[in-house]
């Protein structure tokens, strides 16, 4: 093991939790196995898999919720072996378990939930009341005391279940999951939460997420993938597991790029414009740029993210799923009807599209257009409108006004015809799982009218599509989630779609299952020349789309390039800015009393836009200096996608109040 | 036992229930639903039976046989048919359920002092109906050929009447019907209901209640503090028995008022028994919620153990003395037979609490038996 170095939180902070070779079985499924993990006084405790991976099992144990067979855990000194114990233990823990507001009465108001948590934990009311107002206001929710929790938007519900475990005051909070599918902004407005909890409290915290870009917010974080702990440690730990750097190019053919370094650099992935490829310690751009058909000085090279780290890991450790060689050129090639999908009319075309639900708007007059060959990212919360939307655009729904076309049809009054040009994905995969992968498909196929010799030619080509030809015979119900989703699109292409929807096609899918898939999609647009609408809650996966729309509560407010969304945020609120300290809460605490309001903590780095990043960082070290704070590293960073959403959504908030 | 906590978790409890359209209807509405549709529709009563007539003699004696079922309110004339053969349709498509044919020369015999058959075509699917409707035949049959012989006595011997009728009958049947004069199943049906809907709603409404928690997670809420199980399950129930108890009222209202049943026996001796009842049967509710772990599942098996126990082993429609051995077992093994003693003791037979206090001690024996296990069973660390 390489000597812990998490400056803050190590060892001197008193341990808080301990586990011993923690395993849990489901009857015959063993779920978890030899878990380790340890949680210090005061430390944010990430712990970061797919669906699947044993992190709601482990985070119940913890809590004493949940019962377990093997190994240890202690918590605040005890061991929690039997239900008294875990007793004993519950007055110091707040757990919020899975699932968006699914903890709280649906039928009860803001206030009373939160009463009804305060009582349950006995405390007196001039106590609670203090408490109430207090954490009422920290999440902005004091305007809404009296509204009923069912209809609370998404993040207003996530930050209520917040408030709730919050409210007795433990010393440990176990969070699982609980910003997944939240808008962004209430997503910064919960991390901001947790951090000032965690300035005030010295609260712990223990939190699970399915976004791995989310992971630099953790002190200390673990990876976990199909019940075992892959790595644990601090970010700058895990970084160093798995040494390198990441290789950005652009090519002038992406694709064509990719497949070129593929057998080399398994761990390449073409996002958007950009080929990126993980390159090992000690291994030269050099190759890569000769193979590529790039200028070596055109390769930039990049600190890995978390998500390449743990991609990097699982291959490091034998655990990735080998991918079958592809056979020749993308086979099933001859399905691009030549010349009927060049054209550059827009195959998907939304007007002033708007639908109602009684009195609750869910699409807001929505324009957008998509073109053969081009992947469209329809991006935003849940409960911001995408499904509806798509529902509309597959003629599911009909519109309350303006209309929705593809391939120039009306999607309202469209017949059978036009619908069978259209490919649909939806959330939960429709796969009948009792049923093997041929027989998905062969089902699938007598679904669209496909017999005989074109019939068996789309299941072996739809087969090869999902690299799924070794598993024909294996039940559906047996495949892992990456697998299953891969079988689904597959479905999906069988009659030759020239339009396909996808609905969150990737949530719950883990990261390397989501590149394959993004591999995928893309070769059906370049190649099949396949016009594809894609939603997305992944901040990060909107990167690989030609286009991105933003929606929020029920509007596209922006709708641009990656690139470009990117490029007029920083014209508008200038580059991103990123300061490594020692002593990040501290700092965090100068900067904001000296003015910088935006500055946002994420882990050890903190956060902030300047329109003059030079000047601005020689102000922040000078402050920091002076409160003897050490300054390690002040550098300017490309701004994320989340950075693109908060800021769009908050400029329209202003406007709205202005 | 902390009341703080338990009063938390009621209070929450009954403002879900009224604020939630669904649990409320299925609270106050669903218990009369079920009285009002079983009450109207679960009638035992074999009246108004369609029957038609093959009339081969068709003569003053014959038609006058006839007129003796034409003129009951057991029976509902549906004609005259030509012959046998079209009798076979009629009974098959259950449009008539009695045929009687009278043989040709029926007058003719009859008066020569011979006897003469005539035959009954009873539909015979459902036991029940057909054992009492040859009882009807059987009975007019007899009073028929009862009244001949006494014309024939008073005629040929040159008596009186009511001497000849002495001569004919020498023993003399006097029946009286105790607690329900007038024989009317909705009498005894009303009261049964109370205990019928009282097994099946209570549980209902605890399994779903504490099974919605554990479908949508807020469950976790009760694991993960520090309300102890007892608290939780008597706090989370109470609202639940409350309701109930409130619906014993409103039962008993439906019975009298609207069925007509009469009530002779000790309120408020009936109304404590009626609460140890809902007690027991919201027991039962809470040990399907911890053996279950969907609402679906609940439901089906709330169906199942009680309706089926209300039904057919409570003596509601079958006396517990003609059940087989096994069943009778089993029916003593189910709270509803000894509410249904109560129900139908105090309504009916006007008894108190003197003959009765038994049948209250099991109910109270098995509540406490259930509700202990439940207790036992559920745990705020469960294995899954």
């Amino acid at each position: 093991m390489t000597p812990r170095d998490d400056a803050e939180h190590a060892p001197s902070a008193p341990l808080l939790c301990r586990v011993r070779g923690f395993g849990k079985r489901y009857g015959r499924l063993q779920a978890v196995k030899g878990i380790d993990l340890e949680l210090h006084q005061g430390e944010i405790h990430g712990l970061i898999g797919p669906d699947g991976a044993g992190k709601s099992t482990l985070m119940k144990a913890i809590a004493g919720v949940l019962d377990f067979d093997q190994g240890r855990i202690e918590l605040f000194g005890t061991p929690l072996d039997s239900e008294r114990a875990a007793e004993a233990a519950k007055a110091q823990i707040g757990f919020m378990p899975q699932g968006l507001g699914l903890n709280l009465y649906a039928e009860l108001s803001v206030e009373e939930n939160i009463d009804f948590f305060a009582q349950l934990r006995e405390i007196p009311p001039a106590l609670r009341e203090a408490r109430k107002a207090e954490l009422l206001a920290m999440t902005r929710l004091a305007p809404f005391r009296d509204r009923a929790m069912k209809h609370l938007s998404g993040g207003m519900k996530q930050k209520l279940g917040l408030v709730c475990t919050l409210v007795h005051q433990p010393r440990l909070v176990i969070l699982d999951e609980p910003t997944t599918g939240v808008d962004p902004v209430s997503r910064r407005d919960f991390w901001a939460i947790l951090t000032g909890l965690l300035r005030e409290r010295g609260v712990t915290a223990l939190v699970s997420t399915a976004y791995l870009d989310e992971a630099s917010r953790f002190h200390r974080l673990a990876f976990l993938h199909q019940g075992r702990m892959l790595a644990e440690g601090s970010p700058e730990r895990l970084q160093r597991l798995a040494p390198g750097h990441i290789a950005q190019l652009a090519p002038a053919d992406p694709l064509a790029a990719f497949r070129a370094v593929r057998s080399r650099w398994p761990q390449a992935e073409v996002v958007g414009p950009l080929l990126r490829v993980f390159l090992r310690e000690g291994e030269e751009p050099a190759e890569l740029a000769r193979r590529a058909v790039v200028g070596e000085e055109e390769i930039t090279l990049h600190e890995p993210d978390l998500e390449d780290t743990f991609i990097a890991l699982l291959r490091q450790r034998g655990l990735m799923e080998e991918r079958a060689e592809e056979s020749g050129s993308a086979s099933g090639d001859q399905g691009d009807p030549a010349g009927e999908t060049r054209r550059r009319e827009p195959l998907i075309e939304a007007r002033g599209l708007t639908r109602d639900f009684g009195r609750f708007r869910a699409v807001d007059h929505v324009d957008f257009q998509v073109c053969p060959g081009e992947i469209f990212g329809l991006l935003g919360a849940n409960g911001a409108g995408k499904t509806t939307a798509i529902k509309m655009l597959t003629g599911i729904l009909p519109p309350s006004s303006g209309e929705g076309r593809v391939a120039g049809a009306d999607m309202a009054r469209a017949g059978q015809a036009i619908k069978s040009r259209i490919g649909y994905m939806s959330q939960a995969f429709s796969l009948y799982e009792d049923l093997t992968v041929q027989e998905n498909l062969r089902l699938f196929a007598g679904i669209y009218g496909l017999r005989n010799r074109e019939r068996d030619r789309r299941i072996e080509w739809a087969l090869e599509l999902g690299d799924l030809t070794h598993l024909r015979r294996a039940s559906t119900a047996s495949l892992p989630m990456g697998q299953r989703q891969r079988l689904a699109l597959g479905c999906a292409l069988l009659h030759r779609p020239q339009v396909l929807f996808l609905d969150e096609p990737t949530s719950g899918v883990d990261p390397v299952g989501r590149r394959r898939f993004w591999e995928i999609l893309l070769r059906l647009a370049r190649i099949e020349r396949v016009a594809l609408l894609v939603t997305t809650h992944y901040m990060s996966e909107a990167e690989h789309c030609d286009r991105i729309a933003l929606m929020y509560a029920g509007r596209i407010i922006a709708d641009a390039p990656p690139a470009e969304l990117k490029a007029r945020l920083e014209r508008r609120v200038g580059r991103l800015l990123s300061v490594v300290t020692a002593e990040p809460l501290r700092a965090l605490e100068r900067l904001e009393a000296a003015g910088f309001r935006d500055a946002a903590l994420f882990g050890r780095h903190i956060h902030l836009f300047s329109r003059d990043p030079g000047a601005t960082g020689e102000e922040i070290r000078r402050l920091l200096e002076a409160a003897h704070i050490a300054v390690e590293g002040i550098g300017v960073q490309p701004p994320g996608m989340e950075d693109v959403f908060v800021h769009e959504i908050l400029a329209r908030e202003r406007e709205a109040v202005a | 036992m902390n009341l703080h906590r338990m009063l938390a978790v009621a209070w929450k409890e009954w403002r879900e229930v009224v604020r939630d359209r669904l649990f409320f209807t299925m609270a106050f509405i669903l218990p009369l639903m079920l009285m009002g549709v079983l009450g109207w529709g679960l009638s035992l009563d074999v009246e108004n039976i369609p029957f038609v007539v093959v009339d081969h003699d068709n003569t003053p004696l014959s038609r006058d046989y006839i007129g003796h079922y034409t003129d009951s309110r057991y029976f509902r004339f549906r004609g005259y048919l030509a012959d046998e053969h079209r009798i076979d349709p009629l009974l098959a498509d259950s449009k008539v359920r009695l045929a009687i044919v009278i043989p040709p020369r029926f007058q003719e015999r009859l008066l020569a002092g011979t006897p003469a058959p005539v035959q009954a075509l009873i539909d015979g699917v459902f036991p029940f109906r057909a054992q009492t409707l040859k009882g009807y035949v059987a009975a007019i049959n007899a009073a028929f050929s009862r009244n001949l012989l006494v014309k024939h006595l008073a005629r040929s011997r040159g008596l009186p009447r009511t001497a000849a009728e002495a001569m004919v009958q020498p023993v003399r049947l006097e029946t009286r019907y105790l607690y329900n004069q007038a024989i009317r199943s909705d009498w005894s049906m009303a009261p049964a209901l109370i205990m019928l809907v009282l097994m099946v709603t209570p549980p209902f409404l605890t399994a779903l209640g504490v099974v919605r928690e554990r479908e949508s997670g807020s469950i976790y809420n009760i694991y993960a503090s520090t309300i102890t199980k007892g608290e939780f399950i008597i706090g989370k129930l109470a609202p639940y028995a409350a309701i109930s108890c409130f619906n014993i009222l409103t039962l008993w209202i439906v019975a009298m008022q609207v069925f007509g049943a009469p009530f002779k026996g000790n309120a408020p001796f009936f109304y404590a028994a009626s609460v140890v009842y809902v007690i027991c049967t919201a027991g039962i509710g809470l040990l399907v919620s911890i053996w279950v772990r969907t609402q679906m599942a609940a439901v089906l098996l709330t169906m199942v153990i009680t309706f089926i126990p209300a039904m057919l082993y409570s003596g509601m429609l079958v006396p517990i003395q003609s059940l087989s051995p096994e069943a009778r077992l089993e029916a003593h093994l189910f709270p509803p037979l000894y509410y249904l003693r109560l129900t139908w003791g105090t309504f009916l037979k006007g008894l108190g609490p003197e003959a009765l206090w038994r049948d209250v001690a099991i109910l109270a024996l098995y509540a406490t038996l259930l509700w202990g296990i439940g207790w036992w069973r559920f745990t705020k660390r469960p294995g899954r």
